[in-house]
């Protein structure tokens, strides 16, 4: 017989047995955890050493990517702006020195919130693993970008985007600035496996894989690798802006390595999506002929053109950005405006395209309205508070007031005379306010309550008169404070800060401006820089592809990076992505190249038709290339070409 | 345990070395079967790591007076051959043979070795006297 105190337990047991089955969920799987310090293992020829100038093996380089590597010499590194960039985002996991990966815990859930990888020669990148967006367009790009995580299985999936320009492999095989970078990481053990795909369509036909391995070591330690450069060139010569690189052609040390391994087949060296397949091999014997040949290649997913022209979005719209200090970026349907916000009122840099004005305005006053101090609860009762004076008591005062109306548009500065700069010059103007007097009894009013409006006096000479078709510009929009000499500055502080404009003779016109907070640390460059096209270079209007190479050149004098030739001074083009003193370079190398290809091509005689037919632009048409718009890579070519060919 | 041994040593080598990788290599950056000769005075003497630097006034080919960057081992590497950052002067007459640019017209060459006349100072060509 069975007593009730045993068919008590056995339900009991029953019921615990079977409790974990009903009650809790199937527990989701723990992802590992990869933090700790790796020593890398890979032993491949280029962890640590540089492969040989030229060595393209297994690169699915396109036509553009292979020019622009080999017209890219290993002097640029002298260059004051490039001594100390860190290891670019593909080469990090292969250069020396190993990985410390940290996390940081959500304090909660204990959830890894945030992965920091940190290499010898790197800044810190933080993964975001919340489930964050990507930055808009219009960010800056970093040597480490912008990077999220997320767990497929085993593996942590990381995305990262907003890339500065840089490397493959050190010594030769470029990248463009508009890559992205998928890794998975994946934990067996103490093994570490990192397979990493390099997404970018500019120069690769497609992603170029690599896979690298490290092992769990906890006695090994990452050290940092401070930079110490110099501000001064190391390439020598007394030329501080200086670009070394090759002329398409004139490297002569590309096929160096060859002679000493000989049984490489000189074109498998130069890449090419078709040669990293095993197919290619049926091209050896001349059986099969390399451009009827086949390959199993894979596509990009890197929308490129798209994310080129989301920097500068066309969208009808007013975007806003803080950039740094009182600096503010307003990207106007695609247009850039920099907008000084404080307690003395506003300034802007530019004002967009008329049909933008209200738009503009709009945003404009948003921003106003933040720099407005809202009534705070008083903490002091009676009529003795410290610091006040007069018989009304604080308290009252504190109590019953209001919010004192934001500071109107005290300055437009015009960088230029373009219509996408001085467009909303009238009605912004006129809604702000410049105290202009009033005393001896006569009333503001009489005298006008605008904006006051600075630009070179090339711009004022412009926008007086017509031109074709186009009327003077009215009275209002016009400058009412001009300038000839090399730079001018405001009067006094505004916003806190000096501000100070630059004069870049002959470069896109001859009355462009730069201009520089030289607190906030920003610098809004005008057509001088872009990040979305090449130059736009008016020769009729007095521009030249030297006058802008000179205004990159000053802007590259002026600014500073905060660290690791990143940061620091922000530099606001005129249209396009915020950007920094390495991206300036950048492109300052591009321009400066594309001068020295004409310039070389004129020498040999060549006509501008005959230029244009040799693409000197061919391995940057991609990123700042056009066949269609206001401005054409043709356009852009043939710009370069007369302004060399006229120069006196 | 002899194969641990080993590890160590080789990692204290690469990291001792790596000051002076940077992110150039020499041979990438220099004619490395070439050498031109320089002789000039020095105008400034940056003893540093990972690479340290002679300035150098001399002329060209054309027998234009140009500043000559030749670049030169790291600090430590030259402390361990005898030269501080005293042993050269601004205004000392050398001269110095060097592996030319690969880029053609830049005045920059990496130091084979350094002949200081006055006193017989030499620097290069015996070892631990040659930039890797």
């Amino acid at each position: 017989m069975v007593k009730a105190n045993q068919v008590l337990v056995l339900l009991a047991v029953g019921m615990l047995v079977s409790v974990p089955a009903f009650a809790q969920p199937a527990r989701p799987q723990i992802p590992p955890d990869i933090s700790g310090e790796w020593r890398l293992e890979n032993n491949e020829a280029d962890t640590t050493a540089q492969p040989p100038l030229g060595d393209y093996l297994g690169i699915p380089f396109n036509d553009a990517g292979r020019q622009r590597s080999d017209t890219t010499a290993e002097s640029i590194w002298g260059t004051p702006e490039y001594q100390c960039r860190p290891h670019s985002a593909p080469h990090q996991w292969r250069g020396l020195g190993g990985a410390r990966i940290l996390k940081e815990q959500d304090p909660l859930t204990r959830e890894a919130r945030v992965y920091h990888i940190q290499f010898m020669r790197s800044l810190d990148r933080p993964i975001f693993m919340d489930g964050r967006s990507h930055p808009p367009p219009w960010a800056p790009h970093s040597w480490t970008g912008f990077s999220t995580g997320e767990w497929v299985g085993n593996t942590l999936k990381v995305t990262t985007t907003h890339l500065k320009d840089g490397y493959l492999k050190r010594g030769g095989p470029q990248t463009s600035d508009m890559y992205t970078l998928t890794e998975f990481i994946t934990r067996h053990s103490d093994i570490l496996t990192i397979v990493t795909v390099v997404d970018d369509p500019l120069y690769l036909d497609e992603p170029y894989v690599e896979s690298t391995t490290y092992a769990f070591d906890p006695t090994a330690s990452v050290n940092m690798e401070t930079c110490n450069a110099s501000s001064f060139a190391e390439n020598g010569g007394s030329d501080r802006h200086h670009v070394p690189h090759f002329l398409p052609g004139q490297n002569t040390a590309l096929g160096e390595w060859l002679k000493r391994e000989d049984w490489i087949p000189a074109a498998a060296a130069r890449g090419g999506v078709k040669t990293t397949y095993p197919e290619y091999r049926s091209t050896f014997d001349g059986s099969v002929n390399v451009g009827t040949l086949s390959v199993p290649s894979s596509r990009s997913a890197n929308a490129v053109a798209k994310r080129i022209a989301d920097q500068s979005p066309k969208d009808g719209e007013v975007h806003i950005m803080p950039v740094q200090g009182n600096v503010y970026l307003l990207i106007a349907d695609g247009t850039n405006i920099t907008v000084s916000v404080g307690t003395e009122g506003l300034l802007l840099v530019n004002t967009g395209s008329a049909q933008m004005s209200d738009k503009v305005l709009a945003a404009v006053n948003q921003l106003a309205n933040a720099t407005v101090t809202p009534p705070t609860p008083n903490t002091c009762f009676g009529a003795n508070c410290p610091g006040v004076w007069g018989w009304s008591s604080p308290y009252m005062n504190a109590v019953i007031s209001s919010t004192a109306p934001p500071k109107p548009v005290r300055y437009i500065i015009n960088t230029s005379a373009a219509a996408d700069h001085i467009g909303g010059n009238e009605k912004i103007a006129t809604k702000g306010f410049f105290p202009r007097g009033g005393g001896f009894g006569a009333a503001v009013e009489n005298i006008g309550r605008a904006a006051s409006v600075i630009a070179h006096e090339n711009v004022l000479n412009r926008m007086s008169v017509p031109a074709g078709k186009t009327p003077a510009a009215p009275a209002v929009a016009q400058p009412t404070d001009t300038y000839f000499d090399d730079l001018h500055k405001l009067p006094a502080f505004f916003n806190g800060e000096a501000v100070i404009l630059y004069h870049a003779p002959a470069a896109n016109t001859d009355g462009d401006s730069l201009v520089f907070f030289r607190h906030s640390e920003v610098i809004s460059a005008g057509n001088v820089f872009s990040t979305v096209s090449y130059p736009v270079i008016d020769v009729e209007k007095g521009g030249s592809i030297q006058g802008v190479i000179d205004g990159l050149n000053h802007i590259l004098d002026l600014a500073v990076a905060e660290y690791r030739s990143q940061g620091g001074t922000w530099i606001i083009p005129s249209r396009g992505r915020v950007s920094d003193t390495a991206d300036v370079a950048s492109y300052r190398n591009m321009v400066t190249m594309m001068r020295d290809r004409v310039k070389d091509m004129i020498k040999k005689g060549m006509t501008l038709e005959q230029t244009k037919a040799a693409r000197p632009t061919m391995d940057f048409d991609g990123r700042y290339g056009s066949t269609t718009g206001s401005w054409t890579t043709d356009m852009f070519v043939e710009a370069v070409y007369r302004s060399l060919k006229e120069k006196k | 345990m002899m194969r641990r041994m080993l590890f160590f040593v080789m990692a204290a080598v690469l990291l001792a070395g790596s000051a002076a990788y940077a992110h150039h290599s020499y041979a990438a950056t220099y004619e490395t079967n070439k050498e031109i000769k320089l002789e000039g005075k020095l105008v400034q003497f940056v003893y540093r790591n990972p690479h340290s630097f002679v300035t150098l006034e001399a002329p060209d080919e054309s027998g234009m007076p140009q500043r000559w960057a030749i670049e030169w081992s790291g600090s430590g590497q030259l402390a361990n051959a005898g030269v501080t950052r005293e042993t050269l002067k601004v205004g000392d007459a050398v001269v110095i043979v060097g592996r030319p640019s690969r880029v053609p017209g830049e005045y920059r060459a990496l130091m084979v070795n350094l002949k200081r006349p006055v006193d017989g100072f030499t620097w290069g060509g015996r070892a631990g006297q040659v930039v890797e």
